[in-house]
């Protein structure tokens, strides 16, 4: 089976692969950004004690944790944004788009856990001690709740870095978008699914490392 | 004693993967056999999103090429049954044993014979430029520094390509010709390249109006056939007979009258 792998089609076609997974990183670490800010607006958002500001947030997470990923590229890329803008955009900016929102949602929920977890002593030591609720939300609770997000965010970015595949739906050329063409013009499976398998798995365990990293440097334990 | 338990679960990993492995091995011989075997039902792939080459109607697959095999199969004394297949991995199903033929708008081309076996042809297509009322593009050269759709893998895809080169950002390639012209229309793209019958079709159906055509005269004739796989020349036979005798017959040039086809 591995005896006949053609790897003169394989080296043909490498260099297009490193210049997907490139975009790959590029698209899921400007995502995983952006995401995290809308999270954070987001994740306060749905702690609000005021029903009116828990209410975009609360039907922004339903809608985004709610439906399939790929629908939601599909309809911003060929559906919503070509209705505000008059015409599609570049799938770069479809994909940054559909993902950020994407993960937006989820970076939401992993916000308010966090936020939730600190002990509600806190913040009234906080407040007792003459803070206002905004200062003592961003310089008491926030610093302490990112410490214990940091996992469930690593965890967000490799599953971002994952489905980020989805784009070559739309055209984007990411690495996956590369071996279906490659599997287009050749007819061969095992070569281009294979290779980008372990180019995503090398990404993901470099992601998991820096993860833990970061947790060793700034984590609660 | 703990360095035990983790060899024995590396083990245990290892011998589970390897037995699901077999097991999808030996579950690839597909094919339905029809009753007693005098007429054998054939899983035929097709991506039904070619209209009006193959597209569907509720629940049933439907088209042109649909019409010719199952004629072809009558007269072969073949039974055939249609399977919406997606384009993408389309061949690599016949390489399987999932599909055991696939008639999908194939275009025969020498780069295809390598890895795949064609039946005759039954039909003459050419690539076509479509383009948008007011920002005509007509040739290909007027493509040399455009955005242009694409289905993936198919000849569209091929003549671009072969400009552009396979790496070029220009060429956006898509799932399927309807996704491609969605991408035109919208706006994303100048123009796309596809089969004449799909593209005309699509025009046709979606503002007339609103779409240029135009064939380049670099662009050679094609012709379809029904794909086997590469050395399965008992049924690649069955085919070509069945496809000669509604030659001769004049059932072909019905269902091309059918479709409004000119020869």
């Amino acid at each position: 089976m591995f005896a006949d792998i053609r790897w003169d089609a394989l080296q043909e076609y490498f260099p297009l692969f490193l210049k997907g997974i490139l975009m790959t990183a590029e698209i899921t670490v400007i995502s995983v950004a952006i995401g995290v800010v809308l999270g954070l607006f987001a994740g306060m958002g749905r702690i609000s004690h005021n029903p009116i500001v828990r209410l975009i947030p609360n039907i922004y997470v339903g809608f985004f944790r709610g439906t399939p990923l790929f629908v939601q590229i599909l309809l911003i890329h060929f559906a919503v944004l070509p209705a505000i803008f008059g015409k599609s955009p570049a799938a770069m900016v479809s994909g940054i788009v559909a993902l950020s929102l994407n993960a937006g949602a989820y970076i939401a929920e992993i916000f308010r856990a966090g936020i939730q977890s600190i002990d509600r002593g806190q913040m009234e030591a906080a407040r007792s001690l003459g803070l206002s609720y905004s200062q003592s939300m961003f310089h008491i609770i926030l610093p302490q709740a990112v410490r214990r997000m940091l996992p469930p965010l690593g965890n967000e970015a490799i599953m971002l870095l994952k489905d980020s595949s989805l784009l070559a739906a739309i055209s984007l050329p990411e690495v996956t978008y590369y071996a279906k063409l490659m599997a287009g013009k050749t007819y061969l499976a095992w070569e281009p699914y294979l290779t980008i398998a372990l180019m995503y798995l090398v990404l993901t365990l470099l992601l998991a490392r820096l993860v833990k990293f970061l947790e060793r440097k700034y984590g609660t334990v | 004693m703990k360095k035990n338990w983790k060899t024995l679960m590396l083990m245990g990993t290892m011998v589970l993967g390897m037995g699901l492995f077999t097991a999808g091995c030996g579950s690839s011989s597909t094919t339905a056999d029809g009753g007693n075997g005098a007429d054998k039902t054939y899983v035929v792939g097709t991506d039904a999103s070619y209209a009006p080459f193959e597209s569907m109607n509720g629940e049933k697959i439907e088209g042109f090429d649909m019409d010719v095999l199952s004629a072809a199969a009558d007269a072969g004394g073949f039974k055939v049954q249609f399977q919406n297949t997606p384009w993408d991995g389309i061949f690599l199903t016949l390489k399987n044993n999932d599909r055991d033929i696939v008639a999908s708008a194939v275009t025969i081309t020498d780069e295809r014979k390598k890895e795949l076996d064609f039946s005759d042809p039954y039909f003459e297509a050419t690539q076509m430029i479509v383009s948008k009322k007011g920002a005509e593009l007509k040739t290909l050269a007027e493509l040399k520094d455009k955005k242009i759709a694409v289905q993936n893998g198919t000849t569209g895809d091929e003549v671009v390509t072969k400009m552009l080169g396979k790496g070029s950002p220009n060429i956006k390639r898509f799932e399927n010709m309807p996704l491609a012209l969605l991408e035109l229309k919208n706006g994303g793209v100048d123009a796309a390249v596809g089969d004449n019958g799909v593209v005309l079709e699509y025009v046709k159906n979606n503002g007339a109006g609103e779409f240029v055509t135009s064939v380049d005269s670099s662009f050679e004739k094609e012709h379809y056939g029904f794909v086997v796989k590469k050395g399965n020349t008992e049924l690649q036979k069955k085919i070509n007979d069945g496809l000669k005798k509604i030659k001769e017959n004049g059932k072909l040039d019905e269902i091309n009258k059918k479709y409004g086809f000119s020869k």
